[in-house]
């Protein structure tokens, strides 16, 4: 008795729903664009989540053309202005640390609104709290040799002194 | 703690910073002058923390929501004296072009930023002689007082100076938000920082006490 009521009620729904979807009329559709995905991470590798993204238009980088926040972690996309080749620069910052980078958006790609697989892929850029301008390896040869500049300095200064 | 270039957008921030370095760097260097017989003596100590402070920024200790370092200022104040303030200038320009760890425009906001409280816990490890505490506790006290004040200090300048400079672009409540979140969690270095230049000062007044700066002698500048 109690499941034929159930059914009864679960069929009128299903009638109803539709019609109800059709009364707002919406549309939705799709077209592939270029998107560029900023991945912020700290110098320690967490990432920085909710911090404050501001992207700068190439035409106007005084204006800020969008804000946003990155998700917890650290990502945030947004879709360059294909009007608009050049330099975009994204600024994330979260308590006074952050970084400031560019994202050159060529002109071949801007103009021909991406049709084929690969254009369509996600740019992704890098953004970090210490950017990376030299390798892993490089920065430790570089830590080392100032730290022997400390020790070499101290050692010159120490040295006896003629009497 | 290190602000990195291209987050401040105001550039009579960044002079501002380069001139009170500027400022504090002529004040440190005619102290040394004034005070010191042979001001190069030092020189070999200053290098050694100034190598020690340069290493010790470099190591990230994960702190979530981000990550933290240990200062040193407040120890570097403690054993250094008026040599701390140009030993953490030295050390934070080649953080700057060795790790992009600061910035080069930042550079005079960074110095005021961790030079000034080591000279403000040089000061209150001087301050000890003032107090009548039993000996091998007042140092201990005293030193921890200025280890963790300096990192203290330190982000107090840092927190204001972000706040101050946050552009119209950002959300003002989410940033400061972040930044005080950010203050209180300075805590946890300040403490270890604390009880690190206790044991040091410590040790050093026990083994050589000449070592430390704060040891203020009649009619001294």
């Amino acid at each position: 008795m109690k499941s034929k009521y159930l059914l009864v009620l679960g069929t009128v729904s299903l009638i109803g729903l539709p019609g109800a979807v059709l009364a707002h009329g919406a549309t939705v559709e799709y077209r592939q664009v270029q998107a560029i995905e900023i991945d912020a991470t700290y110098s320690g590798g967490q990432p920085m989540g909710n911090a404050q993204v501001t992207v700068y238009a190439p035409n106007n980088p005084a204006k800020p053309w969008l804000t946003g926040m990155t998700d917890p972690q650290g990502r945030f996309s947004f879709t360059p202005d294909p009007a608009q080749p050049g330099n975009w620069e994204v600024k994330v910052r979260q308590a006074g640390h952050g970084d400031l980078v560019t994202v050159p958006v060529r002109e071949e790609i801007a103009l021909s609104p991406s049709k084929t697989k690969e254009s369509a892929s996600l740019s992704r850029w890098v953004a970090r709290g210490d950017r990376d301008y030299a390798s892993k390896t490089q920065q430790v040869l570089l830590g080392a040799a100032g730290v022997w500049g400390f020790f070499g300095t101290a050692l010159f200064f120490a040295r006896r002194k003629p009497e | 703690m290190h602000i990195p270039d291209g987050i401040i957008d105001a550039p009579v921030i960044l002079v501002g910073g380069y001139a009170v370095t500027g400022g504090l760097t002529w004040f440190c260097l005619d102290r040394i002058n004034r005070r010191e017989r042979d001001p190069q003596s030092k020189i070999p100590k200053a290098a050694l923390l100034a190598a020690t402070f340069f290493v010790v920024n470099a190591i990230n200790i994960p702190v979530p929501p981000s990550s933290l370092h240990l200062v040193l200022n407040g120890m570097l104040g403690v054993v250094l004296g008026y040599y701390a303030f140009p030993a953490i200038l030295v050390a934070l320009f080649f953080e700057a072009i060795i790790f992009q760890h600061g910035g080069i425009t930042t550079l005079g906001l960074n110095g005021m930023i961790m030079g000034f409280p080591a000279l403000i816990a040089f000061y209150l490890f001087r301050w000890r002689s003032r107090f009548k505490l039993k000996e091998p506790l007042r140092t201990k006290v005293f030193a921890f007082l200025a280890g963790a004040g300096g990192v203290m200090i330190a982000a107090g300048i840092f927190t204001l100076t972000v706040i101050l400079t946050i552009t119209s672009d950002l959300d003002a409540q989410a940033e400061r938000q972040a930044t005080y979140v950010a203050l209180a969690l300075y805590g946890i270095p300040a403490v270890i920082e604390g009880i690190f230049t206790m044991m040091l000062a410590s040790f050093l007044d026990r083994v050589k006490p000449g070592l430390l700066e704060g040891t203020l002698k009649v009619g001294e500048p």
